[in-house]
């Protein structure tokens, strides 16, 4: 490469600040509103930095019984869907990674086209079979439907992640005597821990972040955070503080994955698993 | 005896080789085939009748594919389709086009573009409900910064930006540029890095400028990451839907009304099951199509 001229440099310096001021503005504002009292969060001009801060909005969103009860429901339903979509996609990535079948070998493709269906495709037609079978409003109705796209998800994370251990020591097993049951209990599952992790962390992610499978599948008493936050902005005194006070806790998350696990969330993304 | 040696040696197939994979796997088929393809292929029986939940004799009516002719006679599904094609076109465009930019600007292996790179996977992996609300909350018109600093420069934005015909898309589309750019960046940042090194040599050597070996070495090179890119933002484009609840709630008017926001609110809002569960399956139809383009085009990239 040529060497660049100081006004290319200057000038590509500038472009990379604004660039960043473009995508930290939002999260900034986001932050400083939740330390900050209901009438600066509506001044203007805006006050970015000389405000007077404070945790109010945190310490009443703590003690605000319906704030703890979204916060609650959030972890009960991404728990529940992390832990299951792992009991399923786990082993089944690995007879997808193992198996000599080509039929199961191919159906891992059926999982990767599963995972693009459009959310609300599925939606309308389980939204009437939990009606029908009275579950709608119960956490089991969202956490149903979220394992469906996250445990997709599992399979084809955990199916790359058997294929790069090495099979010797599972052969040797088999040799020993030891079923192909055991092989993947004993053998295969301790060395795959990371990629056990990372997928944890990725259905925890889609499963909290989850809106439109929260917005008609529960009701008022399993409401989720996102739904929480989405009241405290439609009522009728728009209460700006509990707004992003909330949306804080709703985006922890996001930041654990941001600074943990990069490399597979990308990887992630790009099997076409989104759905905002 | 004869049967008894079948049947051990049935159970040794499927309980002690090759068949224990099948045993692992089923759990998740049948989970799938009942929470998913089950929902899915009844989808495709109801859009066949005409079917609201709010009729209070819960009448089905066969009309066969009525429905699916009825959407393609729609003005309001010809709005939404507009609006689809609209939002579709221009994020991805947008995003590709400043995604492959951010690609190039931040691809040095140094402190503030590794930084700043590990700051970029934030906006994809929050939640898009928050994303949406906390660009209404920039966008409101009365407290709003955007509307506020708009105003300083000399332009009064009216009704705000989100509420003004002709602005509404083009302020939707900028949150989910917002919120997807990065992606475009680490998938362009990925191809970036598994470019060959010769030719490049060999330009310098010709005494070709940066501009030159950009035009005629880099983009040809990048083009399988571009499809790649291209054809995953096309579907996840046509699945948006939180932030446009949150923005606009698909107004005003029609103008970022999406098909995907179109079929939430006519079944899961007027509850109209057969006419969405139709308009559903065009939807499943086309990003059905472009997934297994998708998954194609992966496949030989080895990826």
């Amino acid at each position: 490469m040529q060497r660049q001229s100081r006004l290319e440099k200057s000038f590509l310096a500038i472009l990379t600040v604004v660039v960043l001021l473009f995508f930290m503005i939002p999260l900034y504002w986001l932050l400083i509103t939740s330390l900050k009292y209901g009438r600066d969060a509506f001044a203007l001009p805006p006050q970015w930095a000389f405000f007077t801060p404070t945790l109010k909005n945190y310490t009443d969103a703590l003690a605000n019984s319906r704030s703890l009860m979204y916060i609650q429901n959030s972890l009960i339903i991404t728990t529940g869907t992390t832990l299951l979509s792992l009991a399923l996609g786990v082993p089944a990535g690995y007879a997808i990674a193992r198996t000599r079948w080509r039929l199961l070998n191919s159906s891992s493709f059926f999982f990767l086209i599963l995972l693009m269906v459009p959310p609300v495709a599925t939606l309308i037609p389980f939204y009437l079979v939990m009606r029908d079978l009275h579950l709608l409003g119960t956490y089991w109705a969202v956490i149903l439907l979220d394992t469906a796209f996250d445990a997709s998800f599992v399979v084809w994370m955990m199916r790359s992640y058997f294929l790069d251990v090495p099979q010797e020591m599972e052969e040797a097993a088999l040799v020993d005597g030891a079923s192909h049951f055991t092989a993947f209990l004993q053998v295969a599952l301790p060395l795959s821990i990371p990629g056990i992790i990372s997928s944890a962390l990725y259905c925890i992610i889609y499963s909290w972040n989850d809106f439109l499978f929260a917005l008609m599948l529960t009701s008022p008493k399993t409401k989720t955070i996102p739904l929480g936050i989405l009241a405290s902005f439609s009522a009728v005194d728009i209460s700006w503080g509990q707004m992003a006070t909330l949306s804080v806790f709703a985006i922890i998350p996001a930041v654990i994955i941001s600074l943990f696990l990069n490399r597979y969330f990308v990887q992630g993304l790009t099997m076409g698993a989104s759905k905002g | 005896m004869g049967l008894n040696n079948q049947l051990t040696r049935t159970y040794r197939r499927f309980m002690m080789g090759d068949g224990v994979y099948l045993w692992l796997l089923l759990p998740l088929l049948a989970f799938v085939a009942l929470i998913a393809l089950y929902p899915l292929a009844f989808s495709f029986g109801i859009s066949l009748f005409e079917y609201r939940l709010t009729d209070p004799n819960q009448t089905k009516t066969f009309v066969g594919l009525g429905n699916y002719l009825k959407a393609f006679a729609d003005p309001s599904i010809q709005g939404s389709l507009q609006a689809t094609f609209a939002f579709v076109i221009s994020t991805v465009v947008v995003e590709i086009a400043f995604g492959l930019g951010l690609a190039l600007l931040l691809s040095a292996e140094n402190f503030v573009s590794q930084f700043i790179r590990s700051f970029l996977l934030l906006p994809m992996a929050l939640p898009p409900l928050v994303i949406g609300l906390v660009w209404k909350a920039l966008y409101n018109v009365d407290f709003g910064v955007i509307a506020y600093y708009a105003k300083l420069i000399g332009w009064d934005m009216g009704h705000g930006a989100l509420a003004t015909p002709g602005w509404a898309l083009p302020a939707v589309v900028l949150v989910d540029v917002w919120e997807w750019t990065p992606l475009i960046m680490f998938i362009f940042l990925a191809g970036l890095k598994s470019l060959p090194t010769e030719p490049y040599e060999a330009a310098r050597v010709d005494g070709a400028s940066r501009w030159q070996s950009f035009i005629y070495l880099t983009l040809p090179l990048l083009r399988p990451t571009l499809l790649v890119a291209l054809l995953l933002r096309t579907m996840q484009s046509f699945k948006a839907f939180d932030i446009i609840y949150a923005t606009t709630a698909g107004g005003p008017g029609l103008e970022t009304t999406v098909l995907n926001y179109q079929i939430y609110k006519v079944g899961l809002v007027f509850f109209d099951m057969g006419y969405a569960s139709a308009l559903a399956n065009i939807l499943l139809f086309i990003v059905g199509l472009l997934s297994v383009i998708y998954v194609m085009v992966l496949e030989r990239q080895q990826l």
